[in-house]
């Protein structure tokens, strides 16, 4: 039979509807803070995830809130998702089959948050040169007619063919004992 | 930046001029302007330094001991040999209706105190060399032997304004459209002194032998995205 069966309540004790009142109350709270906080890890990723786009164009304001959320969002992400599992935990022994799967999928969209917010998803598209190697121009199988980038530094003088940095678009270097960031 | 070492890695699009992220401070970086947009360093610049875009051909003719950075073997299939045309098929996110060129129109663009210029890259190569005046500083354009590198250079000698023009047989050539190739004869003249000059700005012979010119810092770009950055930007016309 239901708790929330009239005829039952007719014959609780006024203490006992009290304090069904105060949990329904207090779970209805949890829900909300779970809620929240699993809202709060999503939008950490998927906003900058969302406005940072290729192809697609960015306004200023929106550019800077996904700039700003991103910057937060390894912390931020973290934070909001152990609350998420904390709320999580506490509803869980009060909650049917149905609401552990909403509880779960919910974790899990939680989690990849997190796990995304940490994640250079960029540099899976363009692969970083982890360590860049130089040959003499004499041993380069370049083309002639292909274009590069070039840096001099008194007689230290570097190449960087258009072809790779279009790919690879950064490369941090030292050149004649100077830093730079070649980009393309 | 002040003296501390920054690292960058690509970290995102902002209009398809790309997002970079220091190590050191987690600060946001627009690529074209070197400028810090968001972040602890925000409102910081790095400084610009003079690069060139040439062909392997006439790089290697002046830096017989370069280094060339060497393709990473791992993603060497992902290096697009014809990254230029593909490049210019995609399309854009941001246009400047009412201006003269389309967005994906290749331009030169410069800045001088301020003033922004960009030189039609079509227009360039059939004028060049380009004497041209932004914000008072005479400039000269150069279009390279191979007909695909250029340089900007500061158009005076020994503090006087100065005129320059391609000696006649490399003009001719230049013309025909059969310079791909890095020719030896190719030779500036100036009015002045009429020393012959090379594409590195120097005087090879002549009064003014040895003698250098200022080179000015010019971004081979789209034009959507020069515009994007240069609100103020005049666009070349002759």
């Amino acid at each position: 039979m239901s708790a929330s069966s009239p005829a039952t309540q007719q014959h609780q004790p006024p203490e006992e509807t009290d304090r069904q009142t105060t949990g329904r109350q207090a779970s209805r709270w949890i829900w909300t803070a779970f809620a929240l906080c699993a809202l709060a890890t999503v939008a950490l990723f998927f906003i900058p995830a969302f406005v940072i786009r290729p192809f697609r164009h960015q306004a200023p304001r929106a550019l800077w809130l996904a700039m700003a959320l991103r910057q937060r969002a390894p912390l931020g992400t973290l934070i909001a998702g152990l609350a998420c599992f904390l709320f999580a935990f506490a509803l869980w022994r009060t909650v049917g089959l149905w609401r552990k799967a909403l509880v779960t999928l919910t974790l899990l969209v939680v989690i990849f948050s997190i796990v995304m917010a940490r994640l250079n998803y960029f540099e899976w598209m363009f692969h970083p040169i982890a360590s860049a190697q130089f040959v003499a121009q004499a041993e380069s199988k370049l083309d002639p007619k292909e274009m590069i980038m070039a840096v001099r530094f008194g007689t230290d003088a570097r190449a960087y063919p258009i072809s790779q940095m279009a790919y690879h678009h950064v490369l941090n270097d030292v050149v004649g004992d100077v830093p730079i960031a070649v980009t393309y | 930046m002040n003296g501390r070492v920054l690292h960058f890695y690509l970290a995102g699009i902002n209009n398809q001029n790309f997002l970079m992220r220091d190590k050191e401070t987690g600060s946001w970086w627009q690529q074209i302007t070197g400028k810090a947009v968001y972040g602890p360093l925000q409102g910081a610049a790095l400084e610009l330094v003079l690069s060139d875009e040439l062909t392997f051909g006439q790089w290697r003719t002046e830096s017989p001991f370069g280094q060339v950075l060497a393709p990473v073997a791992k993603y060497t299939k992902e290096y697009d040999p014809n990254w230029e045309p593909d490049i210019a098929k995609l399309p854009v996110v941001i246009s400047f209706p009412g201006t003269a060129l389309k967005s994906r129109d290749v331009v030169i663009g410069l800045t001088i105190d301020g003033a922004a210029r960009a030189y039609p890259w079509e227009t360039f190569a059939k004028q060049s060399p380009v004497l041209d005046r932004v914000n008072g500083t005479p400039l000269l354009l150069v279009l390279g032997p191979d007909g695909k590198s250029f340089r900007v250079f500061l158009s005076r000698i020994d503090g006087h304004d100065a005129e320059f023009f391609l000696q006649s047989n490399a003009k001719a050539e230049a013309q025909t459209g059969k310079s791909s190739d890095v020719r030896k004869d190719w030779m500036l003249l100036d009015a002045t002194t009429h020393s012959q000059w090379n594409f590195q700005g120097c005087a090879t012979s002549g009064p003014a032998q040895g003698k250098c010119l200022a080179r000015i810092p010019a971004l081979k770009d789209y034009w959507f995205d020069w515009r994007n950055y240069h609100h103020q930007t005049t666009i070349y016309k002759r």
